[in-house]
């Protein structure tokens, strides 16, 4: 069966440094999948490269089993991506951009379907007629991820979707990712924190200076332990 | 198409809820009615006094009473130049080429009034015409709306959430592309009531249709190259100083250059100067007013063979009347070949300027914009020439009705006493030699004709800068 998501010996060299070198992952349908990594590790790299912002160097990236360079528009309108900074109109509101993203995507979405998607993410009534550039960074994550609800593709990129939260709202993210794994939606999501990744993965890949040089799978139901990937995580950061 | 229209709407909801935006738009519509308001007003008021003007020229002249035909001559006429109803948005060079002749005998007059007196009465804002507003500030209007378009985006991470969502980068700048069109068709509109208002004083649709086209396609230039900017540029200070010494470059520094460079490339002498060379032969050419000059020794002998006479006594027409037609006809092929010469090397000038559009898509439209309106350096060229002939018509009939209808006797003993003086006149039914002289601007077609090289330049620049939109969007990064 065809993964959704697959790196081949991913290569990647920026203004003459290395990026990536050589990644190689699958990620299953419905699967979980965690890199994780240091600043500068190569994690958010690896996410663009499956969306085509970045031309791999050398290597494959494979979205549903279709190179990405083949056909960029089939592949994006399988990917649904919630980048780091939660990019969203500050002066609109949150309709207002879920409507227009929506739009832009191809994806008709009702005001019922959207208030739908934003109860699913618990962002406040009230909040959703103000403008974006009087939220919190959590009520902007949880507009970015309503936006990744409604577009119903069958695969989620994730850049550092619990950066700045606060622990309700990080344990409230996890809780919607396993969801929708449940529901069959494969997730890619790269992260620095181990405590998180662990929480939520149904794997970890520990991503160091481009190379991926470790992989750790939750097994007979119990969830990836924390202190494993620490140990080794803090292990590698300092070698 | 309907994706560019979604992207287009979001951008005008952005500069909509943008304050500063809606300031800066607001000062460039004070900007644009006052010097609309003034300069229509201005323009028409001229209009319609230079047509009142010439009709009182000629009524002053044809009531002048009996007189000695040599007075009339000299008595003299005015020409004037009304500005063509396009000069309410383009004035062009009649703020400097002066509108009105005064055309007497022997000489040929340099045009006066210019609009010096309007730009004094005004503090100087006379000089800043709409037309000028269109050259220079909405390009600026353009720059600051669109130097961050794509830079905005990609500096708040939106563009990776757009180009996510399945959208090309083509796709993403076509609809940024028709957001600052639609600035254009905004920034278009006073335009369009003007040249409208200038159909209603007499100008061709077509003429002002061409001069709406033509602003919209420069403005479209500079859309594009704002575009431009904002996608292949990575910060938004370096987009925007870019694009403002761009703006200098084209709009101030390259026709500066022009007017330097085709002064010194083509040396044209002055009307003062060429006037100083030319004295030198006209004294070769004798004095009208004394028959007895040398220099019309041969022309003497000419004319008492043609009537077989001894003496010009004999002559039966009046031999002054002769040598002042015979002396205005050789000064005047003296005069024409010389402003001629003037004229030509002005006119190469303002070519080799026009040339310079293909540096800046400024010098393009202004040289479009004089010429679709009428009020370029040809324009007033053909008016001198027609000037020239009205009074180079008026003075030989005049000369002829001094041969004809004065006896050469009274004539030479007109200064003899009250009485001889009375006598050495002629009716003042010959002052009808007059001919009636209503300027007017060329046909539509031959404006266009003439502007056709600038046009194609505007387009030229188009297709350019809107290549380097499309090259640019094809590859772009987050």
């Amino acid at each position: 069966m065809t993964a959704p998501l697959e790196a081949r010996e991913l290569s990647l060299i920026r203004e003459g440094n290395t990026v990536l070198d050589g990644v190689s992952f699958t990620v299953a349908a419905g699967e979980i999948f965690a890199l994780l990594g240091g600043n500068g590790a190569g994690k958010s790299s690896t996410l663009l490269t499956f969306l085509g912002f970045l031309e791999p160097s050398g290597g494959q990236v494979l979205v549903n089993g279709i190179s990405v360079d083949s056909d960029i528009t089939t592949v994006r309108d399988a990917i649904a991506y919630l980048p780091e900074a939660t990019s969203l109109y500050g002066h609109l509101n949150a309709y207002e951009n879920l409507d227009y993203f929506l739009d832009l995507a191809g994806k008709s979405a009702g005001r019922v379907a959207i208030d739908a998607a934003l109860d699913r993410v618990a962002l406040p009534q009230e909040a959703r007629t103000r403008r974006l550039q009087s939220y919190s960074k959590g009520m902007r994550q949880k507009t970015a991820i309503a936006l990744a609800l409604l577009r119903e593709t069958p695969i989620l990129l994730l850049d550092e979707p619990t950066s700045g939260l606060d622990p309700v709202a990080i344990d409230e993210f996890h809780d919607l990712v396993k969801a929708l794994a449940e529901g069959g939606q494969t997730v890619l999501m790269v992260t620095h924190d181990v405590y998180g990744a662990c929480q939520v993965a149904d794997r970890v890949g520990l991503l160091r200076h481009g190379k991926l040089v470790g992989s750790f799978a939750a097994e007979n139901g119990k969830r990836i332990d924390t202190e494993t990937v620490h140990a080794a995580f803090a292990e590698r950061e300092t070698a | 198409m309907s994706l560019c229209w979604r992207i287009a709407r979001e951008e005008w909801r952005l500069w909509l809820r943008s304050r500063v935006v809606i300031f800066a738009a607001l000062i460039v519509a004070v900007l644009i009615a006052a010097t609309s308001v003034l300069t229509v007003n201005r323009v028409s008021a001229e209009q319609s006094q230079r047509v009142e003007q010439q009709s009182a020229a000629e009524e002053t002249f044809f009531a002048q009473p009996d007189r000695h035909p040599h007075r009339m001559v000299h008595y003299g006429h005015y020409a004037f130049r009304p500005p063509p109803p396009l000069a309410v948005f383009e004035p062009g060079v009649d703020a400097v080429t002066g509108q009105s002749i005064f055309l007497e005998g022997h000489r040929q007059n340099t045009a006066m009034f210019a609009d010096t007196k309007a730009a004094a009465d005004l503090g100087g804002f006379a000089a800043l015409t709409p037309a000028n507003l269109y050259q220079l500030l909405m390009p600026l209007l353009l720059i600051v709306l669109g130097h961050a378009m794509f830079l905005r985006e990609r500096e708040s991470g939106t563009l990776a959430v757009l180009l996510a969502q399945g959208l090309s980068g083509t796709q993403l700048a076509a609809g940024k592309a028709l957001a600052l069109i639609a600035v254009i068709a905004i920034f278009m509109l006073p335009l369009v009531f003007i040249a409208a208002f200038s159909v209603t004083l007499g100008e061709s649709a077509i003429a002002a249709a061409s001069i709406v086209a033509g602003y919209f396609v420069y403005l479209c230039i500079w859309g594009a190259l704002v575009l431009a900017a904002s996608i292949l540029l990575t910060q938004r200070a370096v987009s925007l100083g870019a694009l403002i010494f761009v703006w200098l470059f084209a709009a101030l520094i390259v026709p500066r250059f022009a007017i330097d460079a085709s002064s010194a490339a083509i040396d044209a002498p002055g009307k003062i100067e060429s006037d100083l060379a030319m004295l030198a032969e006209q004294r070769k050419l004798g004095d009208g007013h004394n028959a007895a000059d040398p220099a019309f020794v041969l022309l003497q002998k000419q004319v008492l063979e043609q009537y077989d006479a001894e003496t010009i006594e004999e002559l039966p027409i009046n031999w002054r009347g002769v040598v002042a037609s015979y002396s205005e006809a050789e000064l005047t092929d003296l005069l024409n070949s010389y402003a001629e010469e003037r004229m030509e090397l002005e006119a190469s000038q303002s070519n080799m300027f026009n040339l310079f559009g293909i540096a800046s898509p400024t010098i393009a439209i202004s040289s479009a914009s004089r010429t679709l309106a009428g009020t370029d350096l040809a324009t007033h060229h053909r008016f001198l020439r027609e000037a020239e002939q009205l009074r180079f018509d008026f003075v030989q009939g005049l000369n002829q009705a001094h041969i004809d209808e004065l006896d050469y006797t009274l004539d030479i003993n007109r200064n003899n006493g009250e009485a001889a003086g009375q006598a050495a006149r002629v009716n003042a039914k010959a002052w009808r030699v007059l001919d009636e002289f209503r300027f007017e601007a060329d046909s539509a077609g031959d404006r266009l004709q003439r502007a056709t090289s600038s046009l194609f330049i505007l387009l030229g620049w188009l297709v350019i800068a809107s290549g380097v939109v499309i090259l640019a969007a094809r590859k772009v990064r987050v």
